[in-house]
């Protein structure tokens, strides 16, 4: 399972790499390796749970 | 460690931190990711006076990997296209289960040093880095086992007290490195550096990493009282505001300041002997 949001691309336009990449369709911007961890739902984590983007995308509070 | 060694002009150990695991190419396009780029960087640093690299794997997408078999990738690497450079894995990893967190550790041969996170960190909202007292006692008996210096991580004063647990465990010299930065780090001051470098044990040496624009004056500071310094592209990315950073240039930087303050800069094989390091090379 993977974040709805979440792309593989090689470039964003401005930049291009040799290895697609986690890029995230809310935010138009390439993730943090460290954050891709969390699009993946790698090692438990949840982007419903712990990605302050998709909560916010979802109109979310920190206390639902 | 103290300022009377600095005075008797003790060796300082630079320890370049190539890569990291949580920002890549798409903050900083010459980090370095695959085996091959961080073996060239650790060529880079070493030539520049390095005498330890801190390594992290990374999937080709640059996405954190905790494998043996990705540390075996780039520790082979790093070791070909290095002299002497001691080599150091991390076994840190933000969420990752304990058993992943040793894999690390299992290459062959074993790293000669590994990092041992003391205790927690936050990242973000919600995540956070447990480092349980079972998973630092876990992670320590492999590095025992293994013959691999552990390097204590030592995020916030509250570590310290988790380090003092464990000292009687400790080859000497315990080798703790004092971290400074936002969130759960100790907040990055001259004044909370001596105090930390005040409460170590006498017979410990000692680190200090300043993350961002706190790695120059930081480190500097260490090198006046007796310690050793990290610098690298996992801590810092600039040289100075609006000027990106290399890894070879982070490490010459230190060892300019190390020059003008009458430091001399140790090789590999005298960090070997300052720190109780024992050669896989």
């Amino acid at each position: 399972m993977a974040c709805p949001h979440l792309d593989y691309r090689e470039s964003d336009g401005e930049r291009s790499f040799d290895t697609a990449r986690a890029f995230c369709t809310v935010t138009d911007e390439f993730v943090q390796p460290v954050h891709a961890d969390i699009c993946n739902e790698r090692y438990g984590l949840d982007p419903e749970a712990d990605c302050e983007v998709f909560r916010a995308d979802a109109g979310l509070d920190w206390d639902e | 460690m103290t300022y009377e060694e600095y005075l008797d002009g003790e060796p300082v150990v630079i320890t370049a931190a190539l890569t990291g695991g949580i920002q890549g190419k798409e903050a900083h396009p010459e980090l370095p990711e695959t085996p091959a780029e961080i073996a060239a960087a650790a060529a880079a640093v070493e030539e520049a006076g390095a005498a330890v690299v801190h390594l992290h794997a990374r999937r080709d997408n640059g996405e954190r990997a905790f494998s043996t078999e990705r540390f075996q990738a780039v520790t082979d690497a790093v070791r070909d296209a290095t002299d002497d450079v001691i080599v150091q894995h991390s076994t840190g990893g933000t969420a990752a289960p304990d058993a992943l967190r040793a894999e690390p550790l299992r290459t062959d041969p074993a790293p000669e040093m590994a990092s041992l996170d003391m205790g927690p960190l936050n990242r973000g909202r919600r995540l956070t880095s447990e480092n349980t007292r079972d998973t630092i006692d876990g992670l320590h008996a492999e590095m025992r086992e293994r013959g691999i210096k552990p390097e204590l991580e030592v995020f916030n004063n509250g570590h310290l007290n988790e380090s003092f647990r464990i000292l009687d465990e400790l080859a000497d010299p315990p080798y703790l490195n004092l971290i400074f930065g936002p969130g759960t780090l100790t907040p990055p001051s001259p004044a909370n550096l001596q105090r930390m470098v005040d409460q170590l044990p006498e017979r410990a040496a000692f680190n200090v990493i300043g993350f961002g624009p706190h790695q120059l004056p930081l480190t500097t500071q260490a090198m006046l009282l007796g310690g050793h310094v990290r610098v690298g592209l996992e801590d810092n990315s600039y040289l100075r505001k609006g000027e990106r950073a290399t890894n070879a240039a982070l490490v010459e930087r230190a060892v300019r300041v190390a020059g003008e303050l009458g430091r001399p800069v140790a090789t590999p094989a005298e960090a070997r002997d300052l720190l109780g390091v024992v050669s896989r090379r």
